[in-house]
């Protein structure tokens, strides 16, 4: 986890929703990948901006949730984790997210799991656990490769993200053999725009 | 969203190609006849997906006629439509019209709040009429436009907010395929909304805008859509359509892969010049 995210997007930490957005924007142009292809030094840049971006996001949304009323549904029925967690260690924490996962309770892992500080490999295992149990595909995958890629040695990991990668494999697989789309221009974008001319035809005729 | 769930022309046969097409002519004439001339601009082979899919499903009886159209003088054409034509032509309607308010609301374009208040009465009839499903059309978009105003980094949070508006427009009816077809648009819904994403992303970027993947690379896409597609296709298996499977298959493995490959085409052309 990074200590100060705010000084990484160069904002200050009472900065609004809008001039994060804004600034986190304003970086991502300079450094994203795609925009700098073949440049190491810019998708380090660019991974420790998106770091901090989603440790600003989340850290403001779980003060907001826990600020309301529902704060009850956050912590769940098996007591409330909110209060003493710093001192009862990380480990500790990952027993809860392992005891929520088992119960199926996919919304109150996730919440553990913003509470931890490190962001280790099995930190990055757990949360594709609950993220692909709340059918969240994306960032299921993602944080199964993360943890994969800082410990590439623990089958644990590897497990999880094959799993997680098995049907998407196996629909490209049909997907080739059904054979990939060859033009560029399709028909039904020159039916369109036929259309669109014909009709402004009949407009104007009218 | 429009223009993603198609058909790759290539791997049909002539016979296929005509009867796809005339799905899409007997939709173009259902919206003239419901919902005014002008309303046929907003024709689109997606909905005419929609149509097939349902069609399949309920073995609904469909109508066929051979007749000369204004976009097509000189030769006849096929149009084949039922009541699910129908039902598509409602909610083109219902999407198309908040589309446009979408572009103006989000992006001020002057062009789509006209376009918008040409189909605002249309709408209101339609929607009087679907009141429950606009509403909850209604309530995904506007939960979709603060999603994407605040800036949200994670990808999955917009695109199931989508999913959920796609999950709407595929369940016809209360029955006992109503939890299969809310999956199957659900999942479908997800992969438009990240497909769209995918192919918006350097524009997004540069232009400053939100973007949900703005925090991957290109490199990571296709994976992302291969999973979300697999889900799509899983729902479909699990549906006893017993019927132009070849067509609908097309789509679901193939066509839905048209707008990515001919982007990855002309990407791949310039570097190579």
């Amino acid at each position: 986890m990074i200590s100060d995210p705010y000084k990484v997007l160069g904002v200050s930490p009472t900065a609004s929703e809008q001039e994060i957005a804004k600034a986190y924007r304003k970086l991502a142009k300079k450094y994203h990948p795609d925009l700098n292809p073949g440049d190491e030094e810019a998708a380090k840049k660019m991974s420790e901006i998106n770091a901090a971006y989603e440790q600003i996001k989340s850290e403001r949304k779980y003060q907001n949730s826990a600020g309301n009323s529902y704060g009850y549904n956050q912590y769940g029925p098996f007591g409330n984790y909110g209060g003493g967690q710093q001192q009862r260690g990380d480990y500790s924490l990952f027993d809860s997210v392992k005891s929520y996962l088992f119960a199926g309770y996919y919304q109150q892992a996730l919440y553990v799991l913003s509470t931890i500080q490190d962001r280790s490999a099995e930190w990055y295992y757990y949360s594709a656990l609950a993220n692909a149990g709340l059918g969240n595909k994306i960032t299921a995958l993602n944080h199964a490769k993360t943890a994969v890629q800082m410990e590439p040695n623990n089958p644990k990991y590897q497990r999880v993200l094959d799993q997680i990668q098995y049907e998407g494999q196996a629909y490209q697989q049909q997907s080739q053999q059904f054979g990939m789309p060859l033009s560029a221009v399709n028909l039904c974008i020159n039916a369109c725009i036929t259309f669109y001319l014909a009709q402004m035809c009949c407009l104007c005729c009218r | 969203m429009f223009g993603y769930v198609v058909a790759n022309m290539e791997k049909l046969t002539d016979k296929e190609k005509q009867y796809y097409r005339s799905f899409y002519c007997g939709l173009c004439r259902t919206l003239g006849n419901r919902h005014g001339k002008i309303s046929r601009i907003t024709l689109n082979y997606d909905m005419a997906f929609l149509i097939i899919f349902l069609s399949a499903l309920y073995k609904t009886e469909k109508t066929i006629e051979t007749e000369r159209c204004i976009i097509h003088p000189f030769k006849p054409r096929q149009f084949l439509y039922n009541e699910i034509t129908d039902y598509a032509a409602d909610m083109n309607i219902v999407l198309t019209y908040h589309n446009y308010l979408d572009d103006w609301q989000d992006d001020r374009k002057i062009l789509s709040f006209y376009a918008a208040k040409l189909f605002e009465q249309e709408y209101k009839r339609t929607a009087s009429k679907y009141f429950n499903k606009c509403a909850a059309i209604s309530n995904c978009l506007s939960e979709l436009s603060d999603i994407e105003k605040s800036g949200e980094p994670n990808p999955d949070l917009p695109a199931n907010c989508f999913g959920q508006l796609m999950s709407e427009i595929f369940v016809l009816r209360e029955d006992e395929y109503t939890e299969s077809l809310q999956a199957f648009g659900k999942s479908l819904g997800r992969f438009i909304y990240i497909m769209d994403a995918c192919l918006d992303l350097k524009s997004d970027l540069k232009n400053e805008r939100y973007n949900p993947l703005a925090g991957f690379s290109s490199a990571d896409f296709k994976s992302i859509l291969n999973l979300l597609m697999a889900d799509c296709t899983e729902t479909y298996k699990k549906l006893p359509i017993e019927q132009d499977n070849n067509l609908i298959e097309n789509i679901l493995y193939s066509g839905v892969w048209t707008r990515y490959e001919a982007a990855n085409k002309k990407t791949k052309g310039r570097q190579s010049q």
